[in-house]
């Protein structure tokens, strides 16, 4: 299974940076590939590649504000969180999308 | 009708996506602007044709940028990119009238309503490269500028203008129930939505010239950050290494202003945390609107202190909330054993409402 996210907060240094680090670790503790792009006030970083997205099962997206170029994920099976509710609750949401996707 | 209600439903993420665009330009402004009136020492405007006017007038102009910026990034969200002219075109027409950030949320959002439905109109192929360049610019400006102008501007501007006179009336005790509510709002997500809500009334009430509403808010900003790296040095026994590590850098963005650094204890021990960085916040923040502290920035952290008057009450002010949520998070926590893998509960996980879109 591979997970691919966009996050992105209104202040652009803090929660998007946070949610970040909380999703990659939740993912790899559940031995889950994943890859997070960050779109916070310095821009796009750790950009998701055609191939990170082709490859994705789920994409996770932050719901705070909006994101930039998200026509990518046409066609993608996408969930939408909040940028605190995935600081807090990554692993929960990780293993939630495990079952659904398992399904 | 089904679009004008998904574009209502998100109006909090269009308004945060001006937001974000929006900081920048309040830091620079605001930092610059304070700077060139430290520098010149009399708690004033240097005069002109000093190098220190023109830092001064750079600051404002940073300032006078606020509203356009904020108003075309909300249209930005609702409409992309055809959308950011007509409304900041339309919120800096308003601000003229006197309508300030109030106008600049409505022009974001009509502007951005007004591109959304006119990016809809269907138009035979050769008029195609026509439509993005000439029409919905001119036609987009001239209904949301043109409102603005004529229409609405003026009784936002009267809006504005009551609420400013509403809150330079406030007297101390109303004064201290608003510092307190600022404060509980700061702290409640740390940098999150609600937080953000209390950040832009800030900025509004500065550009109104209220700097007591902008002392109050920096006090509340700091606090839950400050107060938790504070809380790691007083009763370090209660908190587990990495806890410690993030208390020194928790202590450092609260002096920089980012509610945000309180955040990893929020997240571990929501229950004990949350509850003492709002009391804290609050108390800081009735403290400073007690004491009187103004602000001419609407930021945080001891990096404003060159803008504040009152400079030992906001200090004070900082302290009092910090030590209160301090105390008061080591009162309700427990000693920690270190653990070396956290468990995961199994079960919270059917609580989350997740859904493929």
């Amino acid at each position: 299974m591979k997970i691919v996210a966009v996050t992105a907060c209104p202040s652009g240094v803090a929660h998007t940076y946070m949610s970040a680090e909380a999703l990659e670790r939740a993912a790899k503790a559940r031995g889950i590939e994943v890859k997070v792009e960050t779109q916070g006030q310095i821009g796009i970083e750790n950009r998701l590649s055609v191939e990170d997205i082709k490859d994705a099962d789920v994409v996770i997206l932050t719901k705070d504000i909006g994101l930039k170029e998200t026509d990518r994920f046409k066609e993608k099976k996408i969930v939408k969180v909040g940028v605190s509710e995935l600081v807090k609750k990554a692993d929960q949401i990780v293993k939630k999308l495990e079952e659904m996707i398992n399904k | 009708m089904n679009d004008l209600k998904a574009i209502f439903k998100d109006t909090r993420q269009h308004l945060m996506t001006g937001v974000s665009y929006m900081i920048p330009f309040v830091v620079a402004g605001g930092i610059l602007l304070a700077l060139s009136v430290v520098f010149y020492g009399q708690a004033g405007v240097p005069p002109e044709g000093t190098w220190l006017f023109d830092l001064f007038m750079i600051g404002v102009k940073g300032f006078e940028l606020m509203v356009p910026i904020l108003a075309g990034f909300i249209a930005f969200s609702i409409a992309e990119r055809p959308g950011i002219a007509p409304a900041a075109i339309g919120a800096f027409v308003a601000n003229e009238l006197g309508a300030g950030f109030l106008g600049a949320v409505i022009a974001g959002i009509l502007g951005g309503v007004v591109v959304f439905y006119l990016k809809k109109i269907k138009v035979p192929a050769v008029f195609r490269s026509i439509m993005p360049i000439f029409v919905i610019p001119i036609i987009g400006t001239f209904i949301t500028a043109g409102l603005m102008q004529w229409v609405i501007g003026a009784p936002i501007a009267s809006i504005t203008i009551g609420l400013t006179e509403w809150l330079q009336g406030l007297q101390s005790g109303s004064i201290v129930i608003l510092a307190i509510i600022m404060g509980l709002m700061n702290a409640f997500d740390m940098g999150g939505p609600v937080n953000k809500v209390a950040f832009a009334f800030t900025i509004m009430a500065v550009s109104e010239g209220l700097y007591n509403i902008a002392g109050i808010n920096a006090v509340g900003v700091c606090c839950p950050p400050i107060g938790m790296g504070l809380a790691t040095l007083l009763a370090p026994k209660k908190y587990t290494v990495s806890e410690k590590e993030a208390g020194k850098a928790s202590f450092l963005m609260g002096l920089v202003g980012i509610t945000e650094g309180a955040i990893p204890f929020a997240a571990g021990d929501p229950l004990r945390v949350i509850p003492s960085i709002m009391v804290g916040a609050a108390a800081g923040c009735a403290t400073a609107g007690l004491l009187g502290v103004q602000n001419m920035i609407a930021w945080s952290g001891l990096i404003v202190l060159p803008a504040v008057t009152g400079k030992l009450q906001y200090i004070i002010a900082i302290i009092v909330g910090s030590v209160v949520t301090a105390l008061m998070v080591n009162l309700l926590k427990k000693p920690v054993q270190e653990k070396e893998n956290e468990e995961i509960d199994e079960n919270i996980g059917d609580e989350l409402d997740l859904k493929f879109e």
